[in-house]
C-alpha cells in the first residue's frame, strides 16, 4: 500500500498517522514533516529573510518518480504502508511542505525507510523550489549535503 | 512538432516554461536539439550545458544521445531541490 499525493493544500498529520496505523501488523508509525525555513542555508550574515516559496513540479513525471522511489523502499525494508504527500505552489514560512511517513512492524524499519524516502526525494524527484526575501526572487540551488546523504544508501541493498 | 519544457531557472533563462518547435529529421537526438535552442540565445546554451542538468524524453530520464521522434515532450531539469 502506498499513498502518494502532490496537492497546494495542507495536509492533516493525524489524519495521514491515522491512516497509515490502520495498515495491520503496524508497531511503528514514523512521520517526517518539512517545514518552510524563513532562512537559506547559505545565506549572509543580515540577509533579508526569506517570505515567499513558490513550488514547481514535473506533473506526471514527478508521481511516477515517487512511485518508484516508494517501491524501491518496498524492497529493501519490510514495512507496511507509506504515506509521501508533497505540497506545490505558493507557501510562506512556517508552512507544512512535505509529509513522509512509513508504517512496519517495528521502528528500525520504518525509521531508515522514512529517512530513504526523504533523502531519495530531495535528490530526485523533480520539484524546484523558488524563494523571494525583500521582494527578490530566487531558484534554490540543490546543496551537496543532500547529495551525500542520498549517496549513502547507494549500493546498501 | 517537439514539445519543449524547461524547468526551474531554465525557464527564466528561456524566456519561457514550454515551447513548441517543428520536428524535422535533422533533430536527430536531444543533444543536437539543446544546440538548436542553444543557438540563439549564448545564456541558454551555457546552462542546458551545465554537467548537472538532466533531460527527460516523455517523461522519463535520458542520455543526451536519445532519438526523438515526431510529439516527443523534451523537458531540460536543472538539479532538483524539493522536500
Amino acid at each position: 500500500m502506498a499513498r502518494i499525493q502532490i496537492q497546494t493544500a495542507d495536509f492533516d498529520i493525524q489524519a495521514e498517522h491515522d491512516r497509515l496505523r490502520a495498515a495491520g501488523g503496524v508497531g511503528a508509525v514514523v512521520l517526517f514533516t518539512g517545514l518552510v525555513r524563513d532562512f537559506n542555508r547559505d545565506q549572509a550574515a543580515g540577509a533579508p529573510p526569506v517570505d515567499t516559496l513558490s513550488l514547481q513540479h514535473y506533473p506526471g513525471m514527478t508521481e511516477r518518480l515517487l512511485a518508484e522511489i516508494v517501491t524501491e523502499a518496498k524492497a529493501r525494508w519490510g514495512i507496511r504502508d507509506v504515506t509521501v504527500i508533497h505540497r506545490v505552489g505558493d507557501l510562506a514560512p512556517g508552512d507544512q511542505i512535505v509529509l513522509v511517513g512509513v508504517s512496519a512492524a517495528h521502528r528500525q524499519e520504518a525509521f531508515a525507510a522514512a529517512e530513504f524516502l526523504m533523502d531519495y526525494l530531495k535528490t530526485r524527484a523533480t520539484f524546484w523550489k523558488r524563494v523571494g526575501a525583500a521582494g527578490r526572487q530566487q531558484w534554490v540551488d540543490m546543496h551537496d549535503v543532500d547529495r551525500a546523504a542520498a549517496s549513502r544508501w547507494d549500493g546498501d541493498e | 512538432m517537439l514539445r519543449i519544457l524547461f524547468f526551474g531557472r531554465l525557464g527564466d533563462i528561456a524566456g519561457c516554461e514550454s515551447r513548441d518547435l517543428p520536428y524535422d529529421g535533422a533533430i536527430a537526438t536531444v543533444a543536437v536539439l539543446r544546440d538548436r535552442l542553444g543557438a540563439g540565445n549564448e545564456a541558454l546554451a551555457r546552462a542546458l550545458a551545465e554537467p548537472q542538468v538532466m533531460v527527460a524524453v516523455n517523461q522519463q530520464l535520458v542520455d543526451w544521445d536519445c532519438s526523438l521522434q515526431q510529439g516527443d515532450e523534451i523537458a531540460f531539469l536543472p538539479p532538483v531541490t524539493g522536500g
